[in-house]
């Protein structure tokens, strides 16, 4: 009777001493991204494939042993603000309402350079400039979130405000709508739209539409966009970690924008429905090795000489591939282009000043936050010596 | 007269001032304890303000969303939403239940559909509704109405099925027409499970537009839930959130009453 | 008003799942002569209470033919009235209510037929409970509101199905006698199915004893004692032998 107890509360301590005792030797950590899982997120799928979470480890580290969470912005924001999470890729916008609201929240890495967001118009269309919107019928997946933010950015640049063109709400339909003439413009993400727009133009499937223009956000107003963001107290706690997931995310991006062929076969795994058939895999993989080789020889090339590159992978892909199979790795090469920067992942002050400043004008800020630049950070960038 | 005796007589007992008083009060306690509940974890600091704000903090909200009618405007459309929505669900509920329960084709036909879509939960076909039927509130109506339609369906089958079969051989004796066996028994005998099902579609009706709200709106309390969420406006999703809660137990309240004035031969004599 | 009731060389049988037929009533004929009081005893399951519904218009027999004043019954007929083993009062109706059912759905106007309902109370001993919900009525009190919503309807032809049954056997034998004195006032003809053999005895001019299933006529007993009866009637030594000889039958039934 007495060895059987003992037994059974042996077995309940080994039980319970197992898992305390993997969880010393890794780090979990849980990366919230927004949305489903997609294309544009493969810097950190490419970081975790490559390992760069573990790999700058410092000795006596556990290795982080990260995994992806997926949700809408204001749950990941306070799940980050709570501490429940330590990072995530969040808008700037929603960072800056999250802080006005007392979240303690820090954006830590700017991934795109460039805000996403634009106007666009069909080829032959005579509105030649934001200005020439006035009047004119435009759509909107609603107004909310960085299309709304970005609206009313290039409105305001421009001298104008939202009385003064006739808004539509059309969700996320932008192609459809804009082929059957719905609209004149319409509000979209530039890595997106206007390619399946165009697509079905050059498909003879988009009504008169033959092509298509775009007034990008970007061109009129530096605001900033989606980045890491952490909490104050990871930042004051464990700074070494907020560097260690930047490095890995900001490598990542970095093999993205040199490789993309390569991203695009690693982001396979993550997103389900990634057009990808045997010949396109073939044609990736050997464009993908090719610059490996490439990079191998020119170890020095400039963002100039990559961004060729891309524009020549894409030029050779078109004259195999038809554009339904290459729809998803044209989002990915046109997202690079508001990606790739001199400096990834820095941001400025005056950007955030821009976007404050639209919030404010929006009313989903009632005041400009006291302490602006303490929203963000650029010291745990990569070769950026930190306190 | 009666209670002036009584009082004199009970005078300085306070147990018996308490067990006079209590029946009055009882309901209050446990909000007060979940008050309680709620201020303590907010004062230890079990989770920061923005993630549970203090009851004071979403008072002060409250009353200013009150005071500047935005709670108001958007309580009336969930309101209008459910109530049209509990209308039309309940109706087409009782009255294909009605042939449902007349008509083994109708019952074939219909019950097992009934059944399976009734476990199905309605957030997962709510995107679909919303699409089909766009936005404004005929989608939230129509999932509101449908969430709603099950159970009334059911229920009005199983009431109709038990009304006694004595009963129904009397009014056959009775030489009674279909309507009188309608109006005089069926619908008197199976009221009781019908108002049950009402009960239950009523808060049932305030999720199914609620759910509609949080998918496409412009206005509505899942949408001020959705806008505040969207402002970290913590506090406020807080005051929505008991704006449904209250919202849903007024309209139970209200069938309860219904329930009352219709079903109050159950109650008389029941001492 | 009352009126003869007859049947000819009634079956019935049940159709069972497997094809088979179940029967119930083999080959009856009975008649119950113009204000007559006659009782149907037998085993349990023996098929009395299908021939009452046969004979109320709620069945229809397998072969056979019933009639009332030789005008065949197809249906349920105004001049006929059932009443139940239990009092099957409709609980959301007062008492007044469930006694005035049987005129509303005859289409008579609200007050005239709670006029009459009040009128019949004080004869049932029910006179302060008009307005009373069934559930605050005894077993008693509410088998005598069933028994006023027949009477109220002033039937040629009683059929009575075990009426008394679910009462205790002194409430039972009050209504039974109530029950005899009311029918001394219009002289319906009564048909009544029931266990008890006493009172088919107390009640009856005469008791016919039903086989066991499918259900036959085995016997017929004429009660020649003479009306008005009584309790007191029961201790008498003929009454006695008349229990005897029914219980004699039904035991070789």
């Amino acid at each position: 009777m007495m060895r059987k107890l003992f037994a059974f509360l042996l077995g309940a301590l080994l039980l319970v001493g197992i898992p305390a005792a993997t969880a010393q030797e890794t780090r979990e950590l849980t990366f919230f991204l927004t949305f489903v899982p997609n294309i544009q997120f493969s810097p950190v799928y490419v970081a975790l494939e490559r390992g760069y979470f573990e790999q700058r480890g410092y000795v006596g580290d556990a290795p982080l042993n990260v995994v992806i969470e997926h949700g809408d912005e204001p749950l990941g924001v306070d799940l980050i603000a709570a501490g429940e999470l330590q990072f995530g890729l969040v808008s700037g916008e929603q960072l800056l309402a999250a802080r006005a609201a007392g979240r303690p929240v820090v954006f830590v890495h700017e991934w795109f350079q460039e805000y996403p967001v634009g106007v666009v118009v069909p080829d032959g269309s005579d509105i030649e400039s934001v200005s020439d919107l006035a009047g004119r019928r435009v759509g909107i997946p609603g107004r909310f979130g960085a299309s709304y933010s970005g609206l009313t950015a290039l409105l305001t640049s421009n001298g104008m405000t939202e009385a003064d063109i006739d808004l539509e709400e059309i969700g996320f339909n932008a192609p459809e709508v804009v082929c059957v003439g719905g609209v004149d413009a319409s509000v979209i993400y530039i890595n997106n739209e206007p390619l399946q727009i165009a697509n079905r133009a050059a498909a003879g499937d988009c009504g008169d539409v033959t092509g298509v223009r775009v007034f990008p956000v970007a061109a009129a107003v530096d605001m900033v966009s989606n980045g890491i963001i952490t909490n104050e107290s990871t930042i004051a706690e464990d700074p070494r970690l907020v560097s260690d997931v930047v490095y890995a995310f900001d490598a990542g991006l970095r093999a993205v924008i040199n490789n993309p062929a390569e991203a695009y076969l690693i982001s396979a795994d993550y997103v389900d429905g990634l057009p990808l058939d045997e010949p396109l895999r073939a044609a990736l993989e050997t464009a993908a090795a090719r610059q490996v080789e490439w990079l191998a020889e020119n170890p020095t090339a400039t963002r100039e000489a990559i961004a060729e590159r891309r524009v020549a992978l894409l030029t050779d892909l078109q004259a195999q591939f038809s554009s339904n199979s290459l729809i998803q790795l044209e989002v990915l090469l046109a997202s690079i282009e508001l990606w790739d920067a001199d400096r990834l992942g820095f941001s400025e002050l005056e950007s955030w000043e821009q976007t404050q400043a639209v919030l404010l004008e929006m009313g989903f800020m009632e005041a400009p936050l006291d302490d602006l630049s303490s929203a963000f950070t650029n010291d745990f960038l990569p070769g950026t010596a930190q306190g | 007269m009666v209670s002036e005796v009584r009082k004199t007589r009970l005078g300085g007992r306070e147990g018996a001032v308490i067990a006079r008083v209590l029946p009055y009060v009882s309901w209050l306690i446990t909000p007060l304890l979940i008050l309680l509940g709620w201020q303590l974890v907010v004062s230890l600091g079990v989770y920061p303000e923005f993630i549970i704000p203090s009851p004071a903090a979403v008072l002060e909200r409250g009353v200013e969303v009150i005071v500047s009618g935005r709670l108001w405007e958007n309580t009336q459309v969930t309101l209008v939403q459910t109530l049209l929505g509990l209308g039309i669900g309940a109706l087409s509920g009782v009255f294909l239940g009605y042939f449902a329960a007349k008509n083994r084709w109708v019952d074939t036909l219909l019950s097992p559909l009934v059944v399976t879509f009734q476990s199905t939960p309605v957030v997962a076909y709510a995107p679909l509704l919303v699409i089909w039927f766009r936005d404004g509130i005929t989608s939230k109506v129509i999932t509101s109405a449908l969430i709603v339609f099950f159970p009334m369906f059911l229920n009005t089958v199983v009431a109709l099925r038990n009304v006694p079969p004595s009963l129904r051989d009397l009014m056959l004796s009775l030489r009674a027409s279909r309507w009188q066996m309608f109006t005089l028994l069926e619908v008197s005998s199976g009221l009781p499970i019908i108002l049950g099902g009402l009960k239950v579609s009523a808060t049932l009706a305030v999720i199914g537009s609620v759910v509609g709200e949080f998918i496409n709106a412009d206005a509505g309390l899942g949408f001020l839930i959705e806008q505040a969420r969207n402002a970290y406006d913590t506090p406020l999703v807080i005051v929505t959130v008991l704006t449904l809660a209250l919202s849903a137990r007024l309209l139970y309240g209200f069938v309860e009453f219904l329930e009352g004035r219709l079903l109050h031969w159950q109650r008389r004599g029941s001492r | 008003m009352s009126a003869s009731l007859s049947a000819r060389n009634i079956s019935l049988e049940y159709a069972q799942p497997a094809g088979k037929r179940l029967p119930v009533l083999d080959r009856v004929t009975a008649s119950v002569g113009s204000g007559e009081f006659v009782s149907l005893v037998g085993p349990s399951g023996c098929g009395k209470s299908s021939l009452l519904r046969i004979l109320a218009g709620l069945k229809s027999p397998t072969h056979g033919s019933v009639a009332i004043d030789s005008q065949p019954i197809t249906a349920p007929s105004p001049r006929i009235a059932i009443m139940f083993q239990d009092a099957n009062l409709m609980p959301w109706r007062t008492v007044v209510q469930n006694v005035a059912l049987p005129l509303e759905i005859a289409g008579i106007s609200r007050n005239q037929r709670e006029a009459r309902a009040r009128a019949l109370l004080p004869r049932l001993g029910l006179a302060e409970f008009g307005e009373s919900f069934p559930r605050e009525l005894s077993g008693g009190m509410a088998q005598r509101a069933a028994l006023g919503r027949v009477l109220i309807q002033e039937p040629d032809v009683l059929l009575l199905d075990e009426p008394f049954g679910a009462l205790d056997a002194l409430t039972r034998e009050r209504i039974s006698l109530d029950l005899l004195n009311l029918w001394h006032g219009t002289r319906p003809t009564i048909l009544m199915v029931t266990h008890d053999i006493h009172e088919a005895v107390l009640l009856s001019d005469r008791v016919l004893v039903m086989s066991q299933r499918p259900g036959r006529l085995i016997a017929e007993v004429r009660v020649e004692i003479a009306r008005p009866r009584a309790v007191a009637n029961m201790y008498d030594a003929t009454f006695v032998e008349y229990v005897r000889t029914v219980r004699t039958a039904i035991e070789h039934a």
